[in-house]
């Protein structure tokens, strides 16, 4: 089933002068793990608020051209709508935690929907363990470190279940650990629960190796969409200036230099078991 | 150390704690009323007293500490008025009732800080918004509320962080006069004020983003229900107003003087 379905879609922000993003085709199925990548302003969290429909509702401006989630055209119906079909995490983890437990803010958006009481509880509790954070339950979101601020507002988005999860830069803010501990949750959401997740990264490094499709996109537009291993060792996606992972550097290297690797390699582990299987043709 | 940390709320647990806000502010009420019905020593200095037993319970003795220290130069200012005031304008009282009189009303003070301290060190702005909302306040007020809670000390932090940068790049915020000072926490607000809509902005997002608004009924994680505990203290508090409106109006109160002499 296709959960997002864009077509010839443009966005122009009520203050900006030109489209954000321009001609979007796009679509994506149902357990995907979809990364979408670019150089800074390209236009990554422009297009990611169209798929809980901030953007039109919230931000106004003009959205042009068609676009559909989980069979609910965007334009058509409230945020508040889409958001229990869609999970949106934010880069800031400081952000997006606003109550004084982390108890009440997994809480807050069953709370909105009216969820009777004590399935909110079972659905926190469910929530925290899958993100690793039910020891926090009765902490104070501030006195987090900014990894564990950031599992407990997955952990809030979770406990809505939704059917995508959307993770606009959710470690930008966060040190190499606590990214692959980010990393690890959602990777497990995807594969345990098959929730169609799209994560926007630059760490491409660390999360390639879990994506189904990579995306890329550059100056509003959708350059590059395929396979990551083909997207990553297009010379094109190097030249827009995409941090592609040391792995298929190498390979590209070494492909320069007329050594012909089996497939692409997306992590250092994967690069030894690809140059092993060279070296013992 | 300052004098707020006297009355921020601190996460512990004890039978204070655990009280209904609502029952917390009926007896705050009482305090109040009848704090102000005396002027005699003797009923406000069992009042001070009446709420030590609840300080100790509560585990805040620390917190409570500072709450009264840092009161102390207004309690002083109240008593030297109080005594120059009374010492010219009253004329014939003896110098020792004069004395005893600022000193009742230093004493009514202390009790109005140390039960406002005691409320707010015992309940938890989320309690607090809790009860708010049960008593009918429209929810997005108490959400407000309690945000606004929750991002004092964020926004605290970021002043800090701003200044410290301010200074860095040379701000001398201590120097000058008194509008040049003024003048000086521009470089320091403006940008405090451009984050904090930028804040705002991201955490509308966010709500959006979790479904705000989309039904009338909206569950509560918690509720307060009155407890047994509850009912105790609001019951002492009804008994406590009974005896002191009846006491002021049928009992001859005596100076503290009289009784030690
Ligand atoms: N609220 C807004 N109002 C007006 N213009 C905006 C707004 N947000 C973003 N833009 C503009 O839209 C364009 C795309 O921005 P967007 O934030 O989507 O980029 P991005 O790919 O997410 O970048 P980054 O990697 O830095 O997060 C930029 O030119 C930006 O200036
Ligand atoms: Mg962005």
């Amino acid at each position: 089933m296709t959960v997002i379905e864009a077509e010839r879609l443009t966005y122009t922000y009520p203050a900006g002068e030109k489209p954000a993003f321009r001609d979007v085709n796009l679509k994506i199925e149902e357990g995907e793990f979809v990364i979408i990548t670019g150089p800074s302003g390209c236009g990554k969290t422009t297009l990611c608020r169209c798929f809980n429909g901030l953007i039109p509702h919230f931000y106004g401006g003009k959205l042009e051209g068609e676009i559909r989630v989980c069979g609910l055209n965007v334009k058509e119906h409230p945020t508040y709508e889409i958001a229990q079909r869609v999970g949106m995490v934010f880069q800031n983890p400081e952000n997006q935690l606003f109550a004084l437990s982390v108890e009440k803010d997994v809480a807050f958006g069953l709370e909105n929907l009216g969820v009777p009481r004590e399935e909110i509880r079972k659905r926190i509790d469910w929530a925290l363990k899958i993100t690793g954070t039910y020891n926090l339950k009765n902490r104070p979101p501030y006195e987090l470190s900014g990894g564990q601020q950031q599992r407990v507002a997955i952990a809030s988005v979770l406990a809505m279940n939704p059917d995508v999860m959307v993770l606009d830069e959710p470690t930008s803010f966060l040190d190499p650990a606590g990214a692959e501990k980010i990393f690890e949750v959602i990777e497990r959401l995807n594969r345990e629960m098959s929730m169609t997740i799209i994560l926007v990264e630059h760490r491409l490094d660390l999360v390639s190796r879990y994506a189904d499709r990579i995306i890329v996109m550059h100056d509003g537009r959708i350059v590059m969409n395929g396979d990551p291993r083909e997207v990553l060792a297009s010379e094109k996606t190097r030249l827009i200036g995409v941090g592609i992972p040391k792995a298929t550097m190498l390979y590209k290297l070494l492909k320069h230099r007329g050594i012909n690797l089996n497939r692409p390699p997306l992590y250092s582990e994967e690069a030894c078991q690809v140059i092993k299987e060279f070296l013992s043709r | 150390m300052s004098v707020f940390d006297g009355f921020k709320f601190r996460s512990i647990s004890s039978p204070i704690h655990q009280l209904d806000p609502r029952a917390k502010f009926i007896y705050v009420c009482v305090l109040f009323t009848v704090a102000v019905m005396f002027n005699n020593i003797i009923p406000l200095l069992i009042l001070f007293l009446i709420q030590l037993p609840i300080v100790f319970m509560a585990k805040v003795q620390r917190e409570w500490m500072r709450s009264m220290k840092g009161s102390a130069v207004f309690a002083i200012m109240i008593f030297a008025v109080n005594l120059l005031s009374l010492y010219f304008y009253a004329g014939h009282e003896t110098f020792t009732s004069i004395l005893e009189r600022s000193l009742a009303m230093t004493i009514r003070f202390i009790v109005l800080v140390q039960s406002f301290s005691i409320f707010f060190l015992t309940t938890s702005p989320d309690t607090l918004g809790l009860a708010l909302e049960q008593s009918g306040i429209p929810y997005e007020l108490c959400f407000a509320f309690t945000t606004a809670v929750r991002f004092v000390p964020v926004l605290a932090e970021e002043a800090q962080t701003i200044i410290d940068a301010q200074k860095a790049r040379g701000l001398e915020i201590e120097s000058g006069n008194f509008l040049r000072r003024i003048r000086n926490y521009i470089p320091i607000l403006i940008p405090l004020i451009v984050n904090a809509i930028r804040r705002s902005l991201e955490l509308a997002e966010t709500m959006e983003s979790r479904a705000w608004g989309a039904c009338k009924n909206r569950t509560n994680l918690y509720v307060l229900k009155i407890k047994t505990n509850d009912l105790l203290l609001i019951l002492f508090s009804l008994l406590l107003l009974t005896v002191s409106i009846y006491v002021s109006i049928n009992v001859y109160i005596p100076s503290l003087t009289s009784l030690l002499i």
